[in-house]
């Protein structure tokens, strides 16, 4: 028993018949991973229990008044204002190592920024509408550009980005919406706002290790915002914050020895009061030859649990390898974590056409089926006839089940491909595809042109061929891998354009008007300059 | 070498008349063009009814106001009371200056007027609804007629034109008029990982008992929307100051701290999702480090009172936890004084006038919310003054600003927000004599309408396009063609001359 008994005893005698009860739980999951660094998954969970969703149809009538107690206001407004059923947002820096760290704890992971909703129909306020107000609220609230994610870049994956919660049964249907913005960056003033809805703000508990200069020096760092309904339980709001941190980095001796101190710059001196559950874990399974201190409260599954009770002395878990001088880093490459490994290219060269390629490796025994999507803005554009697909050299296009494809629509809408690939076991396929680098308009280029534009990542969800099969991770949890993002550079104009045509074309007509006009008032006459000398 | 050339039979187009011709047709086509080009390129200004806004400078709402008084049982009679009551309030400048016109009759037949009875029966006078019972005591003994007449006129210009300079010193705490406000009710805890933090509180019961009825009674005014939330780390930006006192320890904020307690940087009060205004309320709990605390008077003595209001955002009231039977939970009985205190803070903030000293509110009035009619009239006639007031002069400023900037764009919406403003303010002065709600209804959309032309985005479109820009782009062109033109008239101009002296000059030599 990790919690304070007293407590929820208070809040359930209390709050039970007036307000909907609030649940508030934290954890921090530690992963030590073969390379010597450090995955960290806090996450921060509010749940509402036995709240109601607000029916888009009442969106016309005013809303109930809001009440709550742990429950983030600032999030709770949103959500009602725009009658969403389910929100995700993700911010990240960095691109995830899957075959180094393996799946990650939460698993939106793709570079830049990531929205998606589910959100209900049949309002007098349509679904796009409720979204662009959505995507301007939430960045106004974590202060990002969410706002550019507009009809450009919104598309509805509705095979790879299936609800995490419930949706409620309404007379109408809901719908998804989804974008990305791969070029946005993750930083202090994302993460600001991001710990003020945190009922313990980053002052105790858990919380209190979210140091900004420690999170943003990480390798990989990123937070997420994750609501969902739960039919029998209420709404759930999950904050969340990952980072790949690098000890072997910090330390001065080369050694991938760990603390919370030598982690965060930090040690949780005070519980968060209002915290039903506040538990850290630190994973053993890819680890050994270690020794952890203290001595957790108990071993579950590979996994040593440190519950966050009001404490006497400020905890800090710490983690060394007696045997070790200095860290060796493995070659990982022989044995990767996740059963795919992918890579995503774009070839060719010159401004009008490229070729993009992926190469997608199984390392299982067993034949694989994944899900394949691309949201690509219309900055790209496919050549859908081009798709080939090839295995040791023979054309195996038999192996590629394009499912829907939405065509793009110059400066209006991104283009949708829904596939689904079919690899078999421990083989690596090869997927070629020709695209199109559209001309810009003159006011569309970005003020860093030159840079080029950022590409959003494609998502894959493998999930086992036959249901039988020998994964069990791949069968519990059908996750989503995320490639890379690209960067593609587009033909730009010279800025300074505009009054070089206007002075040359002017220069043109005025030439060319001179010399009619002269031509039609002139009076031409022949001039005998004399006889030619005798 | 010295021959003059002979001369070639001209080409059709290289006679006189015809170069002419062309020249002429070149200028034709030009001043033709010039009307087109003229449209393509100016800016649309569409024009406002200035004359209209300007003649309304000086125009004021005056509100006609009737008042009963009925003498009752006493032996005075009513009718020199009347014609005593209304002769010093009109020499009372209070009402002067807030444009009412008083009536007062002793008859009972003006619907919707003020009634006054004089009651010598009881001591205390009170209000209910739009009644006075005033009382014909003063210190236990029946006054005379014309003392009862000043005495009572004092009061009902204190009842009807509360808003003076001199009788609100706190006018300015007022928020401005919105159609719709939040009110955002927060339990703020500086600490609640110290002893004496306030984890729940029984919040959407003590709105329902203590300010329901008082939303009802305003909603005429406006529309609320309620929310409330629980804080659990809000320090203080400041260290308070601590006072000895005797063995015991407290903690005080002087009034400089308190213009500086609300820490916007890490309370989390904000609400970003609608442009409302918002009206925070917040129930602050001091850590146990800074328990108990005080608000010091400016004398440095702790002051009985522990709230205070930050004119135009809130108000904060301080609660410091019993020290023995430690609560994490305030049920509704405890937050009884401190929602009474929220209650007079939100009315104070939005203007409902205090009663004058010798008068109370009938308490048994259960609908009234211990609003009584008297002051949500003057409330009603106050937001009408202020928002006709505030429709006029952004007119003004518009209809100025568009004279002043000649480059400005005027566009069909903001002309027709400005007239639909105009005829708001007409329906506002028609309406004033029937209904105040409706006047102040009108009001609102008018100073609304008014608010919208003046921001209207489309007026701004010239500042970063101006003329000596569009200038630029034009010179390479028509400098480089204008000049040949020029200079062809111009030729021909001097051929024609010379032409005219050489004819001269022949006939004088034929003669």
């Amino acid at each position: 028993m990790w919690w304070r008994p007293k407590f929820c005893l208070l809040l359930s005698l209390y709050l039970g018949p007036v307000l909907a009860t609030e649940l508030f739980e934290e954890g921090l999951n530690l992963r030590p991973l073969r390379d010597g660094k450090v995955a960290a998954h806090f996450s921060f969970t509010t749940l509402l229990k036995g709240a109601t969703l607000r029916d888009p149809q009442s969106l016309a009538s005013d809303d109930d008044s809001q009440h709550y107690t742990l429950f983030p206001l600032a999030l709770g407004q949103i959500l009602r204002e725009y009658a969403v059923t389910e929100l995700h947002l993700t911010l990240n820096a960095g691109s995830w190592d899957y075959n180094r760290w393996g799946y990650p704890d939460e698993p939106g992971v793709g570079t830049g920024a990531e929205l998606w909703a589910w959100i209900g129909d049949g309002a007098t306020i349509s679904v796009d509408q409720r979204w662009q107000g959505l995507r301007n609220a939430l960045a106004g609230l974590f202060c990002a550009s969410l706002g550019s994610l507009d009809e450009q870049r919104t598309t509805s994956p509705v095979l790879t980005f299936t609800p995490e919660g419930n949706l409620p049964n309404w007379t109408a249907s809901h719908q998804l919406r989804h974008a990305t913005l791969p070029s946005e960056h993750v930083c202090t003033e994302n993460l600001t706002p991001f710990l003020k809805l945190l009922p313990c703000k980053s002052l105790s508990g858990i919380a209190s290790l979210l140091n900004p200069h420690r999170l943003f020096d990480a390798d990989w760092h990123g937070l997420g915002v994750h609501v969902r309904y739960l039919q029998d339980e209420g709404v759930e709001v999950r904050l969340a914050f990952q980072a790949v941190l690098d000890p072997v980095r910090y330390s001065p001796a080369r050694r991938r020895d760990w603390s919370l101190r030598s982690l965060f710059d930090r040690v949780i001196s005070t519980a968060c009061p209002v915290a039903h559950s506040s538990v850290i874990r630190v994973d053993l399974s890819l680890v050994n030859s270690y020794s952890i201190t203290p001595t957790p409260t108990a071993v579950h599954d590979n996994h040593a649990v440190y519950p966050v009770v009001p404490i006497e002395q400020p905890l800090d878990i710490a983690m060394d390898w007696p045997a070790e001088t200095t860290f060796q880093y493995p070659l990982v490459s022989a044995s990767p974590l996740t059963p795919l490994s992918i890579q995503r290219t774009l070839k060719g060269w010159g401004q009008s056409d490229g070729q993009l390629s992926l190469v997608i490796t199984n390392h299982l025994p067993v034949p694989l089926q994944t899900g394949y999507l691309e949201t690509m803005p219309w900055l790209l554009q496919f050549y859908l006839h081009t798709l080939h697909a090839q295995i040791d050299g023979t054309t195996r296009d038999d192996l590629v089940k394009v499912i829907t494809y939405a065509a793009p629509v110059p400066h209006a809408q991104p283009a949708l491909l829904q596939a689904v690939l079919t690899l078999p076991p421990r083989s690596t396929l090869r997927l070629t595809m020709d695209v199109a680098k559209p001309f810009l308009r003159y006011t569309e280029h970005p003020p860093d042109a030159q840079r080029g534009w950022d590409l959003p990542p494609a998502v894959f969800v493998p999930f086992s061929l036959d249901s039988m099969g020998t994964d069990d991770v791949l069968r519990a949890r059908p996750t989503r891998i995320y490639t890379p993002a690209l960067l593609v550079d587009l033909a730009t104009p010279d800025f300074s354009m505009p009054y070089n045509v206007i002075i040359m074309s002017c220069t043109l007509i005025a030439l060319m008007f001179g010399s009619i006009f002269n031509l039609l008032t002139r009076k031409f006459a022949v001039v005998h300059v004399g006889d030619a000398p005798q | 070498m010295e021959q003059t050339a002979p001369v070639s039979p001209p080409i059709l187009f290289e006679s006189k008349t015809v170069r002419r011709y062309i020249l002429a047709s070149y200028w034709v086509v030009i001043i033709l063009a010039l009307p087109l080009w003229w449209t393509t390129t100016s800016i649309e200004r569409q024009s406002l009814p200035t004359s209209d806004v300007l003649s309304r400078q000086s125009k004021e709402l005056v509100f006609p106001v009737h008042v009963d008084i009925d003498a009752g049982n006493s032996k005075l009679d009513s009718t020199v009371l009347a014609r005593g009551v209304q002769s010093y309030l009109d020499g009372n400048s209070d009402v002067q200056r807030s444009q009412l016109q008083i009536y007062v009759s002793t008859l009972h037949s003006t619907p919707g007027a003020y009634q006054v009875s004089l009651q010598s029966a009881v001591q205390d006078s009170t209000a209910e609804e739009r009644q006075l019972m005033f009382s014909a005591h003063l210190d236990g003994e029946i006054q005379t007629t014309t003392d009862l007449a000043m005495g009572l006129a004092d009061a009902l210009a204190t009842l009807l034109a509360p808003y003076t300079t001199l009788r609100t010193a706190h006018s300015d705490r007022a928020v401005t008029f919105a159609p719709r406000y939040r009110l955002a009710f927060t339990l703020l805890n500086e600490d609640a990982a110290s002893e004496n933090a306030v984890l729940s509180w029984d919040v959407a019961n003590s709105l329902s008992k203590h300010l329901s009825p008082v939303l009802d009674r305003l909603s005429v005014l406006h529309n609320f929307t309620v929310e409330s939330q629980v804080q659990y780390h809000a320090p203080l930006a400041f260290e308070p100051h601590t006072l000895y006192k005797g063995a015991a320890v407290e903690y005080g904020l002087t009034q400089e701290d308190l213009t500086v307690f609300v820490n916007s940087a890490e309370w989390t009060l904000s609400s970003s999702v609608s442009s409302d205004p918002v009206l925070h309320f917040v129930l602050f709990v001091p850590s146990s480090r800074h328990s108990p605390l005080r608000i010091l008077g400016t004398d440095g003595i702790p002051a009985t009172s522990s709230s205070f209001i930050l004119p135009q955002w809130g108000g904060i009231v301080l609660f410091n936890p019993p020290t023995i039977n430690v609560t994490r939970h305030l049920p509704t009985a405890a937050l009884d004084s401190v929602f009474v205190t929220f209650r007079h803070q939100l009315t104070s903030l939005l203007g409902v006038p205090a009663l004058p000293a010798q008068v109370h509110v009938e308490t048994r009035a259960a609908t009234s919310a211990g609003i009584t009619d008297w002051q949500l009239d003057a409330l009603l006639r106050r937001r009408a003054i202020e928002n006709v007031g505030g429709a006029q002069e952004t007119l003004q400023s518009i209809v100025r600003l568009v004279a002043q900037i000649e480059n400005m764009p005027v566009g069909q919406d903001v002309k027709g927000d400005v007239q639909d403003a105009l005829t708001a303010l007409d329906e506002v002065y028609a309406a004033v004599p029937f209904s105040l709600e409706v006047a102040l209804k009108h009001a609102g959309r008018a100073l609304t309408l008014a608010s919208r032309a003046f921001f209207n985005p489309g007026m701004l479109a010239l500042l970063y396009f101006p003329a000596e820009h569009k200038y630029a782009v034009y010179t390479p062109l028509f400098a480089s063609i204008a000049a040949p033109l020029v200079v062809a008239v111009l030729r021909e101009v001097i051929a024609e001359r010379k032409a005219a002296a050489e004819n001269r000059h022949t006939r004088l030599k034929a003669e």
